[in-house]
């Protein structure tokens, strides 16, 4: 039983132990741990745990976590709560929620705000294949989609409002068929009759064959066996499904042709995220990896190892992503412990607005509101997260927060992304995608692990050979390649988004890394009028695409081609070796950054907001920790240890007996 | 009981008309489900089910053998599989005296180990195979000398058998010595919330060998300082993976279980293979799983849970049954650690898989 986590016995300084009897032999649970921006800490404020009624830790459903503005809805068992959620500025009682549902006979699994629409409007998918509409605010009206069955018997996996829709949802099941609802149309009492519209490699789309139209509206039949989660890119172009059949599949929706794939590298995929500016899909799974693929070059270019179980939640922080700039300012606000002192002064994470949730696209259904693309930022180092500017000027920079305190660079591009992972091993991993990661050419076979923090080297005595890449010598030798000099500004938004509160919409353009720059893309798209923005606002960022090394497009772009004409390829053993499934030592494996045990359940949801993130376990636990920067500025003084000691003291007792 | 059957019965006919595949639960007689849940997943294993009807076919020929443990696993396999109905019951009485009457530790009616059992059968057979085919090809007490592992090697080595190769690398010179070593399953430390994907990763981790257990290096003849790993050499065709789920407790002076949550996914490739080179890059199916329930060793009960044409079916002796793959998390184990008492997975069998279009 020596559970030594590689990275997880690193400088924390302080930590708390709530397994004082364990101590040494089990690994503590953390409330508070370092990453290079300074102490992340977990919030007292909240009675964070929901009294769930008839709860056990058998019950299969996961929690998960939907925000909208300043409601938080979660489900825990048959329970459906909604409950004002303040994040840091105010506790929030999670046992006074503003609307509970208890369900009988069926459980709620997942759902969704829509944040685009004046009300509140909240999606509810269940166990046994409904789906609800409500307004848990007002309780005005609460509407039952596939309330028969007759659609769809199986658990509903994920729900998603089509981004910048008001009445258009997305369903998954894990019978493998997502279904597209519109809001206003009746379901009808009979099993519909489907059409084949289109078909590509492992999928099928049928639209519904009835006089009247009705839901739904389009069935998409998509590989084999449970469709996980979908997720819309930030850019709203691009929908991504995971399936437990291994593969991510990433389709332009609006002309529903498949644009890429990947292959777990064995078993189901569980989770899916977008890189806020819509360039990378980072997915988890049994495989207990984290995988991340390139939009742009239809490749996976990393993996990331860290979790001893399988992933739950992958996402992106778009508030640590770093970004560089000509704006020089040494920032002295995260002079916090850092596990890494030679990287320390590099990166400095930065706001973007929260971007990395699919449903806050800003177009209209009518369409006549062309949404502009363009990144939010604040110039100043100030950790000022800025947000929610409703101008309609249009600016001609997509880029966003641009800091770099060591090294003035006249670019504005992100030169590092942050995302986090959560999973059944109770730990929370937060991975650094850096600029040698995402520039390495294709085909080069790697060997050795990347560090990106390099912590005890006694705990990889095998990786002592392995390079530890220096993120200073990558960037001078990529900053001779960007020519951006933009400044930076405020997001743009349209002025009908400006209720929707701190879920704005800002986005960067993927085409100007997608179709400008690679052929492939844009001559699938070219075909349909409907993505009307992307050359609007393509042309005008042109430059950016400088950004990129190409070096293997070409064949990359023939192996897709090759692809999607022959009929095979879903045979993993095939695919082994190709860009689709690359072995492990054919892409760099990257290390996690920080890798802590921060709860006694398994981990089932994880949102990164400004001040904080949130992460829920099984148990129904919601916890709140609050970013480094921001604590400082709270009232309320931390407490060592959180409201979990009732439990703490549980484990305790039974812990003791594991050796 | 027959209510049931036809149930099960039913569902399968609606579900593979062509399929000729026969379910047929065991009957218990005395706490015999550590050997019932064995047998059902080793029934599950085509490869070995197909060479125990092989044996039986050939052995039919020859006629008047005598009688031994795999003689009586084949006449119950071919009994099974020669049914006419598709469902139904079977008492696997011939092979439990034999098995009695072969080892004594399993000559009582109290509940054994079915990893013990599991791997008592396969050695059995290795040697009784091995003793035939030395006794056909040479004389039967002319095989000194020629007793190596290839002469030796028969069907068993060749479904389960697979190689880990244990490296050490003397700190001071960096010479790298090897030692490899043959195994029919790899029985696995686990730890609560992980997978068995982490578990198996574990197992190779690096240990450093210093102070007391300095390592002999034969370069520098003198005791140093290495560092040693175990690997995987030669990935078997079907993986046997025992999860170790009964520990000794000193302050209990017995065995308790570790019901841990151990995820296990349908679908597995191992990371700790010696070299990556192609070819050898196995992907594995887990096709059977034998369950513990209950809570200790000598206290509760053995289940399988088998694939088979693309779905499962629960084997609980006698019973058998359709079930749902989502049904499966239900035998991970627990998270509480109040709870001892658990149906949790104990032996995986996972079978490499051929690729589909196999040129």
């Amino acid at each position: 039983m020596n559970c030594s986590a590689s990275a997880g016995q690193d400088s924390v300084s302080g930590a708390t132990l709530l397994n004082p009897s364990t101590t040494g032999k089990e690994e503590t649970v953390k409330c508070q741990f370092v990453t290079r921006e300074g102490t992340y800490k977990l919030f007292k404020g909240d009675n964070c745990r929901t009294t769930v009624v008839g709860y056990t830790p058998q019950t299969n459903t996961p929690v998960k976590c939907s925000f909208s503005g300043d409601l938080i809805c979660f489900n825990a068992a048959k329970e459906l709560y909604v409950c004002n959620y303040k994040g840091i500025k105010n506790a929030t009682d999670l046992n006074n929620p503003i609307d509970k549902r208890s369900y009988k006979g069926l459980y709620p699994t997942c759902h969704d705000f829509n944040v685009f629409a004046d009300n509140v409007h909240l999606l509810v998918g269940l166990s046994a294949g409904q789906i609800q509409l409500m307004d848990p605010i007002k309780k005005e009206f609460c509407k039952l989609y596939n309330e028969e069955r007759v659609i769809d018997k199986t658990k509903v996996t994920c729900i998603k409002w089509v981004p910048g829709s008001m009445n258009l949802f997305l369903v998954s099941h894990s019978s493998g068929q997502l279904y597209v609802y519109k809001e206003d149309l009746p379901c009808g009492s009979t099993t519909p009759h489907y059409q084949l519209f289109k078909q590509g490699e492992g999928f099928a789309i049928y639209t519904c064959k009835t006089k009247s139209t009705r839901n739904p509206l389009y069935r998409w039949v998509i590989g084999e066996g449970s469709i996980n989660e979908i997720a819309f890119s930030p850019c709203s172009k691009y929908l991504a499904t995971v399936s437990q059949d291994g593969f991510l599949r990433v389709f332009n929706y609006d002309t529903m042709e498949l644009v890429g794939r990947v292959r777990s590298y064995f078993g189901g995929l569980l989770c899916i995220c977008w890189s806020p500016d819509s360039k990378f899909v980072v997915v988890g799974g049994e495989d207990d990896l984290v995988t991340v693929w390139s939009l742009q070059e239809k490749r996976v270019i990393a993996r990331g190892q860290g979790h001893k179980s399988w992933v739950n939640v992958v996402a992106f922080d778009p508030y640590t992503t770093t970004v560089r700039d000509a704006v020089d300012s040494a920032n002295e606000a995260f002079g916090e412990e850092s596990e890494t002192p030679a990287t320390r002064s590099e990166n400095i994470s930065h706001s973007l607005n929260d971007s990395n949730h699919l449903q806050h696209h800003s177009s209209t259904s009518s369409s006549s509101t062309i949404p502009s693309l363009n990144r939010n930022h604040c110039g100043s180092p100030s950790i000022e997260f800025n947000n929610h500017s409703t101008h309609l000027t249009c600016n001609t920079v997509n880029k966003s927060p641009i800091i770099n305190s060591s090294r003035n660079s006249p670019s504005s591009i992100i030169t590092s992304y942050r995302f986090g992972s959560v999973g059944q091993d109770t730990q929370l991993c937060l991975w650094e995608l850096t600029e040698d990661i995402i520039k390495q050419p294709v085909g080069r076979s790697r060997t050795s692990i990347l560090l990106h923090s390099p912590t005890n080297g006694s705990q990889h005595p095998l990786n002592s050979s392995s390079s530890h890449v220096s993120s200073s010598a990558q960037q001078s030798a990529y900053c001779s390649n960007l020519t951006s000099t933009d400044k930076c500004h405020n997001t743009l938004l349209p002025s009908q988004t400006g209720n929707c509160l701190p879920n704005n919409c800002n986005y960067l353009d993927p085409d100007v890394y997608t179709d400008h720059t690679t052929n492939t893309i844009s001559s699938s798209t070219s075909s349909t009028g409907n993505n009307s923005f992307t050359n609007k606002h393509g042309q005008t960022r042109k430059e950016h695409k400088k950004n990129f090394s190409l070096a293997s497009r070409n064949s990359d772009k023939n192996s897709l081609n090759k692809a999607s004409h022959s009929k095979l390829n879903d045979d993993p053993i095939k695919l082994l070796g190709t860009s689709i499934c690359p072995r492990l030592d054919e892409v760099p494996l990257l290390e996690p950054l920080i890798c802590k045990k921060i709860a006694h359940e398994r981990l089932t949801a994880l949102v990164f907001k400004e001040d904080f993130f949130v992460t829920a376990c099984q148990e129904g636990y919601i916890f709140t920790w609050v970013r480094p920067n921001k604590w400082e500025n709270m009232q309320i003084a931390p407490s060592p240890i959180p409201s979990i000691d009732e439990e703490a003291a549980l484990v305790d007792d039974n812990e003791s007996t594991v050796v | 009981m027959g209510g049931n059957i036809s149930q099960l019965e039913k569902e399968l006919n609606c579900e593979s008309l062509t399929v000729n595949e026969h379910y047929f639960g065991l009957v218990n007689f005395g706490n015999s489900c550590y050997c019932n849940s064995v047998l059902q997943a080793l029934y599950f294993c085509r490869p070995f089910r197909q060479k125990v009807l092989e044996y039986k076919a050939k052995n039919k020929r020859v006629s008047q053998n005598k009688e031994t443990l795999l003689t009586c696993l084949a006449d119950l396999y071919h009994h099974i599989a020669t049914q006419k109905k598709k469902t139904g019951t079977v008492a696997p009485k011939k092979f439990i005296a034999r098995l009695k009457k072969e080892n004594v530790v399993f000559d009582n009616f109290l509940q054994q180990d079915a990893h013990e059992f599991f791997n008592y059968l396969l050695n059995t057979i290795a040697d009784l195979l091995a003793a035939e085919k030395s006794g056909n090809q040479t004389g039967p007490t002319d095989n000194n000398g020629k007793n190596n592992s290839d002469s030796n090697r028969t069907w068993i080595q060749d479904i389960f058998q697979g190689t880990l190769t244990n490296e050490t690398r003397c700190l001071n010179c960096e010479s790298l010595s090897s030692k490899d070593e043959d195994f029919l399953d790899l029985s696995v430390e686990i730890q609560q919330n992980t997978s068995i994907t982490h578990c198996l990763r574990v197992f190779s981790n690096t240990e450093t060998l210093s102070s007391e257990h300095k390592y002999y290096c034969e370069n520098c003849c003198s005791k140093q300082e290495a560092q040693k790993r175990m690997r995987i050499k030669k990935l078997p065709m079907i993986l046997a993976l025992h999860l170790k789920r009964f520990k000794y407790m000193e302050s209990q002076n017995r065995h308790t279980k570790i019901s841990y949550r151990v995820v296990f996914p349908l679908e597995l490739r191992l990371f700790n293979k010696a070299s990556n080179k192609g070819g050898d890059d196995k992907l594995y199916d887990l096709v059977a799983v034998v369950i513990h329930c209950g809570p200790g060793p000598n206290r509760g009960h053995y289940i399988t849970i088998v694939k088979s044409f693309g779905f499962w079916l629960l084997f609980d002796d006698e019973m058998v049954e359709k079930m749902d793959v989502s049904s499966i998390e239900d035998f991970y184990g627990i998270t509480s650690d109040t709870q001892k008492s658990s149906e949790s997975c104990y032996i995986l069998l996972y079978q490499a898989r051929e690729s589909m279009l196999s040129s």
